[in-house]
């Protein structure tokens, strides 16, 4: 605090005041600093006023302007002071905002549910229906009407999985078309593929059929970084007249770019399904690397992705089809694999841990 | 399928490295799976899909190669007599030598269309260092010079052949038949082998001496002490083959050759080729081959029309080039009306129907020239399956009450799907990967109580977590929704109000998920035996029903049963499980008009009344809906008070009573009449005391 002294003058006396005013946070010191500067006596500028009122006639008029414009800078600068200190009190019964609110309790979702109704989303938007049907099948539709008779050597690509005792199917509405027997089968084995679930629509629909069919498959394949003897599976069907393979191209490119963004592009290399002639094992470019190479694709720039190609004459003719009036494509595809590439994931088995840790970076 | 590079160029002169090579093939239908550098040679492994037994030689391989660069292939069939590695210089050939005639009769032709042998006076000894090379490269172990000629001639040609002791045949003479029965052989691994009558078998005058396509047998194998083989080059039917291999679980170079498809023409070519070797390598003097063959191979013409190329690919394919493929690939190709009529060779056992020629027109042509194009739309998309959005529904509302989503797998051990059975039996696996997996789940709690386990040893307390998905039963499949949860009841909070889950907690979310679907469920104590009783414990479980639909249950599960996944014994869980199909098969909830809003307001009145602790909410609740007069319009529980002030055996309990009439105000006066004979009633039936 400053000891008056109104000999000092009117600047530097507005110097002072300043260097108060900057060291008051509070309104008591506010009070306290208004009542030695503007009280009606004893304060400085009730001092300058009397060193006015006492001055010669030719001295007055200067001293008094200068008291004058002190006067008014100290009552400003007070009254706003007052302003900005009363914006920042808290009023009656005020909060801590700053303490951490009561969230609801969000589940997560699961990364797969996550892929599976994207994949579904995305076909909807292309004019497919969404099928999902049931997990244990019969021999008929899990193999033979996909062109794998018995002891057809491609059923050794898919290790089956097989019920002790064969569950009787629950009566629905029999195929009407193709070749398909009558009578429901004994339910033996745990689909390999939902391709199953396609034979089905077929059996009991005309073409044109434009289908999805989502959900879990099963092999007998032993838990590694890459396997997992449940895994899930998205498989397309398209049939019409004059559906080509030219056509699927399209249709995956489509559907690689709604599921990793813009810029994709897709590769066919020529492969082998009991189903599908001719078939094409599909890739993506690499999606980290942009084609550069990098460990994820092995360097090569693309990754593997599905396995397609335009249906086998002879499943149209299982399925009642006429395959010189009609062609189609297929295509099926893991999921778990979309969601290993697309989120970097690099333990498959993680994905049916279930540890939260996990889950909850997938978002709510 | 292992193949040298320089194995592959005694057929085709490609100079491009192995490395291009192998990129190139495998966007044409031979992926490469592993590449070896050997000096100037060069391993390269090739994944062989299982309609190319062709490719499963060198010269399989080789051939691919010259149609994708557009080179000169040399046949097989021209190659006999041809420079190799250790080939003599061009000379005269040794003078036939006075080696005794073999009798051979094919009695199955069915499964043996083709037989050629040869009789030929060997030396045993190792191979030179050329040969064993080779075979030691692509993972056979070399033997003996004649042992190693028929694996050679099997690398290189693709074509199994087998050399027997001829000594060791009775007769001597070759009978190719079914076995007989109670037969059995003891196959050059040292197992005796039984078989039966659908197993083909080489034999002698007497007894079976090797089972056709699959493997020799041990009397008969040509070993150090052999001076005359028997050599065999024959066909043998896939399916035959493919089923005697399982049957017997014997696997050889040779049964996957045969069960995929050998080529029918190549047998005297691959003879030739051993006998030239025999010579080559000084191991022995054959005699002429013996070609019986019964069955003549009869390749039926394809059509193919140019049009139909383009109308399944989608890109145009030149005629020029489509006879290009065709013709290089060794595909007979005549002119026919709209396109040609193919024959395909004898190697291309994958060729039934013109797809089959178009996949190859294709793939040579190559599927990088596909444009992206889109199906035409004909008809409206027919719907989707009505679970997936009812699911959809349902995820929403656990999610919101704070369960995240887990998915299990759907076999799980029999010791902790048992209590979840009921009555029923297990739907087990006949050939499970491992005891983990060796039933499907009946429920979807125990795949639930297993992460909570997981969670709980990876340092979490408050854990909820539903799974959506199949349970499984002799019945059948069910899709249902199941939900555990431990620890606290809300998130941890600064302000307090820490409290642990409780049965009402789940309970609550149970209700929500049927009012979802527009159902009142109800809840009665476990039947015995029932999966509740089983697993949840006494006091704290409850059977859900729908109408009189049994739709799930409810409660804290026994510690036995988390004791049984690893949890510790002070943890308390809540489960539920609930089938879906049977709250809405549709995932719709039926539409209902809505009703106008009440013109009139309605009256509320609170009382308190003292009960023997012992009756339910719901018999309570009964009591006054049967008795209540029409203007009741809710009632509902808002307090349950036990302890200071009431006697033992008794409770509080506080109920809201809500009054309303459609047509006018209800007085005070009737208000307190209806609230009086609420109490009446309660006091009559139940011994209930107003408070
Ligand atoms: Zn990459």
């Amino acid at each position: 605090m400053t000891t008056m002294d109104p000999s000092v003058g009117t600047d530097r006396a507005r110097a002072l005041f300043d260097e108060e005013l900057a060291g008051v946070t509070s309104a008591a010191a506010l009070q306290d600093l208004r009542n030695r500067w503007m009280a009606r006596s004893g304060s400085w500028v009730a001092a300058f006023m009397e060193l006015v009122a006492s001055a010669p006639p030719d001295q007055k008029r200067a001293l008094g302007r200068g008291a004058n414009t002190l006067k008014k800078h100290v009552e400003a600068a007070l009254a706003e002071r007052e302003a900005a200190l009363a914006a920042t009190r808290r009023p009656a019964g005020a909060v801590d905002i700053t303490l951490p609110g009561r969230a609801p309790r969000l589940g997560c979702r699961h990364p797969l549910s996550l892929i599976r109704e994207e994949i579904g989303a995305i076909f909807s938007r292309l004019g497919y229906q969404v099928l999902e049907g049931p997990e244990i099948e019969d021999d008929y539709h899990n193999f033979e009407a996909l062109n794998m008779p018995a002891d057809h050597p491609a059923r050794d690509m898919q290790d089956t999985l097989y019920l002790e005792t064969p569950l009787t199917p629950a009566a629905g509405d029999p195929p009407t078309r193709g070749l398909a027997p009558r009578a429901p089968q004994p339910l033996t084995l745990l689909r390999t593929h939902t391709s199953a679930m396609q034979i089905r629509q077929m059996e009991r629909h005309d073409p044109p059929v434009r289908l999805v069919a989502i959900g879990p498959v099963y092999r007998r394949d032993s838990l590694d970084l890459t396997h997992t003897p449940m895994f899930h599976q998205v498989e397309g069907l398209v049939v019409g007249r004059g559906v080509t393979l030219a056509d699927l191209k399209g249709t995956l490119l489509s559907m690689a770019t709604a599921l990793f963004g813009p810029g994709q592009d897709v590769r066919f290399r020529p492969s082998f399904f009991p189903y599908t002639e001719p078939s094409a094992e599909v890739d993506i470019r690499c999606i980290r690397c942009n084609g550069g190479g990098c460990p994820m694709c092995k360097r090569t720039g693309w990754l593997e992705i599905l396995g397609s190609g335009m249906v086998h004459p002879a499943v149209f003719e299982y399925v009642g089809y006429d395959p010189d009036e009609v062609t189609g494509f297929a295509f099926g595809m893991g999921i778990e694999r979309v969601a290993l590439l697309k989120w970097g994931v690099e333990d498959i088995r993680l994905f049916y841990e279930n540890d939260l840790r996990f889950l909850e970076q997938f978002g709510r | 399928m292992k193949v040298l590079l320089s194995w592959v160029r005694e057929f085709v002169d490609i100079d491009e490295p192995a490395e291009a090579i192998g990129r190139t093939l495998s966007l044409r239908g031979l992926a490469l799976e592993g590449l070896e550098p050997m000096g100037d040679d060069a391993l390269m492994d090739f994944d062989v899909t299982a309609n190319r037994p062709d490719c499963m030689s060198m010269a399989g391989v080789a051939r691919e190669i010259a149609v994708v660069y557009g080179l000169p292939f040399r046949a097989p069939s021209m190659r006999v007599g041809a420079a190799g590695p250790g080939a003599p210089d061009a000379g005269a050939p040794a003078p036939p030598s006075p080696l005794p005639a073999m009798p051979i009769t094919i009695e199955s032709p069915d499964l043996c269309a083709r037989y050629v042998g040869a009789v030929a006076d060997v030396t045993i000894a190792p191979s030179p260092a050329w040969m064993a090379d080779r075979l030691s490269a692509c993972g056979v172990r070399p033997i003996s010079n004649v042992v190693d000629i028929t694996n050679y001639v099997l690398l290189e040609l693709g074509q199994p052949l087998h050399a027997f002791d001829h000594a060791r045949l009775a007769g001597p003479a070759i009978v190719v038949r079914r076995a007989r029965p109670g037969e059995s052989l003891t196959t050059l691994d040292g197992r005796p082998r039984r078989l039966t009558s659908d197993m083909l078998v080489i034999a002698d005058a007497e007894r079976p001496s090797a089972i056709g396509g699959v493997m020799g047998g041990a009397d008969s194998e040509v070993s150090s002490g052999t001076r005359r083989i028997v050599l065999e080059s024959a066909w043998f039917k896939p399916q035959s083959v493919r089923a005697t291999s399982r049957a017997l679980a014997l696997r050889t170079e040779a049964s996957m050759r045969f069960e995929r498809g050998a080529d029918p023409t190549i047998q005297a070519v691959a003879m030739a080729r051993a006998c030239e070797l025999l010579a080559q390598l000084g191991a022995g003097t054959p005699g002429p081959a013996i070609d019986v063959h019964p069955v003549p191979h009869q390749p039926t013409p394809l059509h193919l029309a140019h049009a139909r190329v383009q109308g399944l690919l989608g890109m145009p394919v030149p005629a020029d080039e489509v006879r290009r493929i065709l013709a290089a690939l060794g595909f007979e190709v005549a002119p026919a009306p709209g396109g040609w009529s193919v024959v395909a060779p004898g190697w291309r056992v994958d060729m039934h129907r013109d797809v089959d020629l178009i996949e190859e027109v294709g793939r040579h042509h190559g599927f990088e020239h596909l444009p992206a194009t889109f199906p035409g739309v004909e008809q409206a998309p027919a719907p989707s399956d009505p679970r997936i959005a009812r699911d959809a529904r349902a995820r929403k509302v656990a999610l919101a009450a704070g369960f995240s989503e887990a998915i299990s797998f759907a076999f799980i051990e029999a010791r902790h799907a048992g209590p979840f059975q009921g009555d029923e039996a297990a739907v087990a696996l006949a050939n499970p990967l491992s005891e983990k997996f060796a039933v499907m789940r009946p429920s979807l709690v125990p795949g639930l109580v297993e992460a909570v386990s997981h969670n709980r040893r990876h340092g979490r307390r408050d854990i909820q977590l539903f799974e959506i998905g199949t349970r499984f039963s002799p019945r059948g499949e069910m899709r249902a929704i199941g939900l555990a949860w431990t620890g606290l009841a809300t998130p941890d909070h600064w302000s307090g109000g820490r409290r642990d889950v409780d049965f009402y907690d789940m309970k609550g979310v149970v209700e929500q998920l049927a009012s979802l679907f527009d159902v009142e469920l109800t809840a009665h104590p476990p039947a015995a035996g029932s999966v509740a009783a089983a697993v949840l414990v006494p006091g704290r479980a409850a059977a859900l029903t729908s109408g009189d639909r049994c739709v799930g249950w409810l409660g804290q599960l026994q510690p036995a049963i988390g004791d049984a996944h690893d949890l510790p014994a002070s943890d308390i869980v809540y489960v539920a499980e609930c089938d879906l199909d049977p709250l809405s098969p549709t995932g719709i909830a039926p539409a209902r008009m809505t009703t106008p809003l009440p013109r009139f307001p309605a009256a509320v009145r609170d009382i308190a009344m003292l009960l023997d602790e012992s009756l339910s909410a719901a018999t309570v609740r009964g009591t006054i809906r049967s008795n209540a007069p029409a203007t009741l319009v809710s009632v509902t529980e808002f307090d349950r008070y036990l302890g200071k002030g009431i006697p033992d055996g008794k409770v509080s309990l506080a109920l809201r009573l809500t009054f309303q009439a459609v047509d006018r105000t209800l007085t005070d006066g009737e208000v307190e009449a209806a609230t009086t004979a609420v109490v009446e009633v309660l006091a009559k039936k139940l011994g209930a005391v107003r408070r």
